[in-house]
């Protein structure tokens, strides 16, 4: 009787424990980001979505992600809202995210504004932020462990090749003279910083004759233009968005002034958004960030540049969201995730976080080394030499890396003819 | 540096006094507010490229199609929907709330349509190489914008001084009501204003890669923004104080990234601030009006 009863005992609790183990198994990962259809950063923000939903639709067709602590692949679900640019909107669709659909990965918006109004309100709420292009320095703090960028650099890590470059080689070419342009954002701003901070500490053997930010709205650079050709620099570093970056250059290009050495930052980022804009002439000679976009790192996961230039001309032929570096961004995302989430011990947040920190080093996509301060969860990997854009025999743009000298395919051609 | 940066905000400024410029004459005749008129010299912006880029047409011939095309779109939309909104207890309000959904709904089709990237159109297109002026050199297509851009203010000024229709335009902007009552059409009045209204801004449009950077759908707002600051500067209802209001912005934000770039994008609200504060009726505003 004593034996049969505790027979029927574990009979039950086997299958209540079953029961319990399929309740807990989700239908799907949720993951929650947000989009800019509109505003500012609509072009870019788009892209890295849409880099973003490719890996999603890829996954999903294979049948899911793997998801460790479950042994098996679980559908991927993209819960996304669109923030219109508006640090405000995004502020409420991030709570939204969390709170009310309670998702099990938040992913930021693209860039430093609109992934700013998500970092407190992830910390608030013990909720891991995939950054995946919101580079601020002031993002990544030793007490914030709510935090990982994925897809880029963190700020003051990006202009390390361009301040080495006019710091150590621009004195032996004769450059001495520097003039800082930048539009006042955390992007940006960090940047400048980096680089004033670098030039100052040449002791005058490079000077700053020009520094001075513009608001990230501004179209319009004629005047500022010619206010910083009064100070006849030897190079010129212009930093902003790419809405900035084509003002900029085609305002150079309509004032015929020339600069002896320029560096913007979008012509590598978002080759072809700025091409068309600006024309393949106007960037001849225009220093740049070399990011995977133009580099094609040979990947040990995921699609290679080729492969996934292929799947996004499939999924975007009508050309309305331009591929470039941020497409990239958004996919490697996607990487990173799927990579954490084979490796965690739980969808706890922190445990996610320790899988993504596990990646650091050993992770090499189509975006380059992924490698994390384990500290701050800041990108310190994934960095971008400098480039130097040429046109060819046919006026097509050819990127010729110039620095560091172990990556370097050529010569700087200083001053720009 | 400062010369430069006058005569700049001058050429900047008679631009905005096209941008402006049609606003105000719907304001000043219908009482209505256009939120959506950002929206409009978007349209104005997309058609010019994509004339450009089809068809290869020149910005200048282009001008003309787009501001007829937006005359003829305006004239059926004013009877559509102005006559209703007047009829309102507080139109101006009313017309706030029902332009701005229109503004939505033109970004969200807009960027369906075209996407949400940047297109312009290259400088060259309006001249090679940059023009001397008092010894200062400007953009071409800068010179260019600006030109045109008094032109077509001084060809409004004409239709509304020296025309019959321009004066009976000026009768309803003084007072609706005894315009109606000396017998002056007043819808047919305020149909044409409206879409000469829309067509102004069509017309910036065509001239806004040039002047701006470049298109993308969601422009509109800000444009709004600057439009607002030129008219109120100018004076609210007054098409000719919209020309100074757009000199004075122009010259203030040309001197403002000469000297204090930083804090260039505060000038619109600076500028609506004192202007209110000192002069509500605005530069060439005579007396406060009674809504």
């Amino acid at each position: 009787m004593l034996r049969k009863s505790l027979g029927a005992l574990c009979a039950v609790l086997m299958c209540f424990s079953g029961l319990a183990s399929a309740a807990e198994v989700p239908s799907e990962i949720k993951i929650g980001t947000l989009y800019a259809s509109s505003g500012n950063y609509a072009g870019v923000s788009m892209a890295q979505y849409s880099g973003l939903k490719i890996w999603v639709d890829q996954k999903n067709a294979e049948g899911g992600v793997f998801v460790k602590p479950f042994n098996r692949k679980i559908p991927v679900q993209l819960v996304a809202y669109d923030d219109q640019s508006n640090t405000a909107t995004a502020a409420t669709l991030y709570n939204q995210l969390i709170t009310q659909d309670k998702v099990d990965i938040l992913a930021a918006d693209f860039g430093s504004v609109l992934t700013s109004v998500a970092v407190p309100i992830a910390r608030d709420h013990h909720m891991l932020l995939i950054d995946q292009t919101g580079s601020g320095a002031t993002f990544f703090s030793k007490d914030n462990p709510y935090i990982v960028l994925t897809s880029l650099p963190m700020s003051s890590v990006w202009p390390k090749h361009v301040t080495a470059f006019l710091t150590r080689e621009g004195p032996k070419l004769g450059i001495k003279r520097v003039a800082l342009l930048y539009a006042t954002n955390d992007f940006n701003g960090t940047q400048a910083a980096a680089l004033r901070d670098a030039i100052k500490a040449t002791n005058g053997a490079v000077e700053l004759v020009y520094d001075n930010g513009v608001p990230t709205n501004t179209t319009s650079y004629t005047v500022t233009i010619n206010t910083i050709a009064a100070t006849d620099p030897d190079a010129v570093v212009a930093l902003g968005y790419v809405n900035n970056d084509i003002a900029f250059l085609r305002n150079l290009q309509d004032s015929g002034t020339r600069f002896k050495w320029l560096f913007t930052i979008y012509p590598g980022l978002e080759t072809e958004a700025v091409e068309k804009n600006v024309g393949a002439k106007g960037l001849e000679h225009v220093f740049t960030y070399l990011p995977s976009s133009v580099m094609a790192y040979k990947p040990e996961f995921g699609l290679s540049l080729s492969e996934f230039r292929a799947a996004w001309d499939a999924r975007f032929p009508d050309g309305k969201v331009e591929f470039g570096f941020n497409s990239v961004a958004g996919y490697t995302t996607g990487l990173v995730l799927e990579k954490a989430l084979a490796a965690t011990d739980s969808l706890d947040q922190l445990a996610l976080r320790k899988a993504i920190v596990g990646l650091s080093g050993k992770l090499k996509t189509i975006d380059g080394t992924f490698e994390l301060d384990e500290a701050t969860g800041a990108q310190i990997g994934e960095t971008q030499p400098l480039g130097q854009i040429e046109l060819d025999e046919h006026g097509h743009l050819r990127f010729v890396t110039v620095y560091p000298p172990e990556l370097a395919t050529g010569k700087p051609v200083y001053p720009a003819p | 540096m400062l010369a430069y940066s006058l005569l700049a905000g001058v050429i900047f400024g008679l631009y905005f006094s096209l941008v402006g410029m049609g606003l105000n004459l719907v304001f000043g005749v219908m009482r209505i507010v256009n939120l959506a008129h950002g929206d409009v010299l978007m349209l104005g912006a997309f058609a010019a490229f994509w004339l450009f880029s089809l068809l290869g047409l020149h910005p200048l011939v282009a001008a003309p199609i787009v501001f007829a095309a937006a005359v003829a779109i305006g004239w059926p939309l004013y009877f559509l929907f102005v006559p209703r909104l007047l009829r309102a207890r507080d139109p101006e309000m009313l017309s706030i709330i029902f332009f701005f959904g229109m503004a939505q709904v033109v970004v969200a089709l807009a960027t369906i349509a075209f996407g949400t990237s940047e297109r312009s159109i290259p400088g060259r297109v309006l001249g090679n190489g940059p023009m001397h002026i008092l010894g200062q050199s400007y953009p071409t297509a800068w010179v260019v914008s600006g030109a045109v851009s008094a032109v077509t203010v001084a060809l409004v000024t004409l239709y509304l001084y020296r025309t019959r229709l321009g004066t009976t335009t000026r009768a309803v902007m003084v007072h609706r009501e005894e315009a109606l009552a000396t017998g002056i059409d007043v819808h047919r009045v305020s149909a044409i204003a409206f879409g000469i209204g829309l067509g102004l801004a069509a017309v910036a449009g065509v001239f806004a890669p040039f002047m701006l950077g470049s298109v993308r759908p969601a422009m509109g707002a800000d444009i709004n923004i600057t439009s607002f600051a030129v008219i109120v500067i100018g004076s609210l209802g007054n098409p000719l104080g919209t020309v100074l209001g757009g000199i004075v912005y122009g010259i203030a934000l040309m001197v403002m990234q000469s000297y204090f770039s930083s804090w260039a994008n505060l000038l619109p609200y600076l500028l609506l601030i004192g202007i209110l504060l000192i002069r509500p009726t605005g530069l060439l505003g005579r007396t406060l009006r009674h809504a």
